[in-house]
């Protein structure tokens, strides 16, 4: 059998395998909760005096672009590689004639593609709640524009968190202190520091797709961030595929 | 016949611990047993065979080629490893199914080749219930068939029969002994226990403190365990005219009788001759045995003796 052949057959079982364990870990039990919430929240400021498509893109900023996307990509992300590590199930993968280079992109592939649909359903059930109790127009258009932010921040994070939770044996507490120390308070450093954040270049992404809320304060090129995102996202992928292929797995 | 693995000189170590020390080691096809106590490197040899590991010094080849980065060569090999990894959460033939699609295979000629090591393994009838549920014996029936799937020509299995009752561990051996002498793999096996090594092969090699201290036929090995002095623990009545018979005994190094005279220690420098010889000894002087046994008749005092 062709290498190439071999590999292709080999990414997709190991994707499909790790997004199953991803999507059936008990962790879903957290995330229905979190949509419940994030439901809970929207439908409430709906009901709020003044409320309009502006407040559900602001709500729909703060809860689910800049605290759970990062959040949930650490969660999953940083823990996926290293806690088959850590219980020597990964055995299986690095002992299969599949080159591990290739293993790391399936592993990235399915946690982006988890990420994205876990996210997805979070976008729903907000901005549907938010449209159940507020008669604003626009609302569609707001979801379709988040999810596909969400589909880059997914790219972005989870090819972060991955590498740290391949290199790190506590991949959690950088993982902690770039989520809530580099994002939030560096994040919040007026000027060009302030913009060497995912969170701040998905802000300006997402203010190229919808003008509603305080996204119109963003500014910045949102083609520009978008490629920074991108090139960001495959350098990591590529160090971290690189990096596993000399791991020593003990 | 052919050599599979050739190490020369290997040593690895993590940090200050050392794994496997100046190892040397030459091991040509069949069924060859690696025995040693625990902590002895077995594990760290198995890691650098497959690949998973690099050794730091020393030239390694497995079927001709070095195993470090060279994932191409796993096609080969299957590996066991001596550890629980099987997903709790997913049946036995899924699990064959993952297995079989990390190797590249699909369709009706991986179900086929599952269903032909289900029936090997004597796991059909339970294929379909979670792992999670399996008993420690099922467990290591369906990691072996993991590692036999994609009919490599080389099986690395380590210490497959730790924590098996007595019945499965006789169903492991005749399994790993069938899969040679049926299906012609060649099946390097780790063990602490060398009588357990026995039954499936030969052909050992002695594994202490990450040197291979001794290696080729078991008999030559249960030479060496047997010209190590023994120190054998006597207890009875009537032990007097018996220990002085002992030391008549050209076999035998000292006898020390304890002070209730009802327990002696005799160190023999053969064993053989000495539990040869021992009944007639007994019935000679009439001494009353109740209890006897060799206190270091164990690896551990071989491994000893055989490093110095």
């Amino acid at each position: 059998m062709m290498d190439l052949e071999r590999n292709l057959l080999g990414l997709m079982t190991v994707f499909k395998f790790e997004a199953r364990k991803l999507l059936l870990h008990k962790r879903w039990m957290f995330v229905v909760v979190l949509a419940i919430l994030v439901g809970a929240v929207m439908g409430y400021s709906a009901t709020r005096q003044g409320a309009d498509i502006g407040t559900a893109s602001d709500m729909l900023n703060l809860l689910v672009l800049t605290f759970l996307l990062p959040v949930m990509a650490l969660i999953y992300g940083a823990s996926m590689v290293r806690n088959e590590m850590d219980d020597r199930s990964i055995i299986q993968v690095v002992t299969s004639p599949l080159d591990r280079r290739t293993s790391y992109i399936a592993y990235y592939l399915a946690l982006t593609v988890v990420l994205v649909i876990l996210l997805i359903i979070i976008t729903l059930v907000g901005g549907l709640s938010f449209m159940a109790f507020n008669g604003a127009s626009g609302g569609p258009e707001l979801m379709l524009a988040f999810m596909a932010v969400l589909c880059i921040g997914a790219i972005a994070y989870s090819s972060l968190f991955l590498v740290i939770g391949l290199v790190m044996k506590q991949p959690l507490y950088l993982g902690l202190f770039y989520v809530f120390v580099w994002e939030y308070f560096i994040g919040s450093v007026p000027g060009a520091v302030g913009e060497l954040t995912i969170r701040h270049q998905l802000q300006v992404i997402a203010s190229g797709l919808t003008d509603k809320g305080s996204f119109v304060n963003i500014s910045g090129d949102p083609t520009t961030s978008l490629l920074a995102m991108l090139v960001m996202a495959v350098i990591l992928v590529v160090v971290g595929a690189f990096l596993f292929r000399e791991k020593e797995i003990a | 016949m052919t050599v599979i693995v050739e190490a020369t000189n290997v040593s690895k170590w993590y940090g200050k611990v050392i794994g496997l020390n100046n190892f040397s080691l030459k091991v040509e096809g069949g069924i060859t047993g690696i025995v040693g106590p625990n902590g002895a490197g077995k594990s760290t040899l198995f890691k650098i065979l497959t690949g998973n590991i690099k050794a730091n010094v020393g030239d390694l080849t497995v079927l001709g080629q070095s195993p470090w980065r060279n994932p191409a060569q796993l096609a080969q090999i299957g590996f066991c490893p001596d550890y629980d990894f099987l997903p709790g959460e997913i049946t036995g033939r899924e699990y064959l199914r993952y297995v079989g699609g990390l190797h590249g295979m699909s369709g009706d000629k991986l179900k086929a080749r599952t269903e032909e090591v289900l029936e090997l393994v004597a796991m059909s009838k339970d294929a379909d219930r979670n792992m999670g549920g399996y008993s420690k014996g099922m467990k290591q029936r369906l990691k072996i068939a993991g590692a036999m799937l994609h009919d490599p020509q080389m099986l690395l299995l380590d210490e497959p029969l730790t924590g098996t009752d007595p019945v499965v561990r006789k169903e492991i051996i005749d399994l790993i002994k069938d899969l040679h002498a049926v299906h012609g793999h060649d099946v390097i096996v780790s063990s602490h226990v060398l009588h357990e090594i026995e039954r499936m092969t030969h052909r050992v090699a002695l594994i202490y403190k990450g040197r291979a201290v001794a290696t080729g036929d078991i008999s030559e090995i249960r030479q060496l365990m047997s010209n190590h002095p023994h120190h054998i623990l006597v207890e009875g009545n009537g032990l007097i005219p018996l220990a002085q018979r002992l030391l008549t005994m050209d076999f035998t190094v000292s006898v020390e009788l304890r002070p209730d005279r009802r327990s002696m220690v005799v160190m023999v420098g053969r064993s053989d001759p000495f539990f040869d010889s021992f009944p007639g000894l007994v019935k000679e002087t009439g001494s009353d045995i109740a209890r006897m046994e060799s206190m270091d008749d164990d690896l551990e005092s071989v491994f000893k003796y055989l490093v110095g």
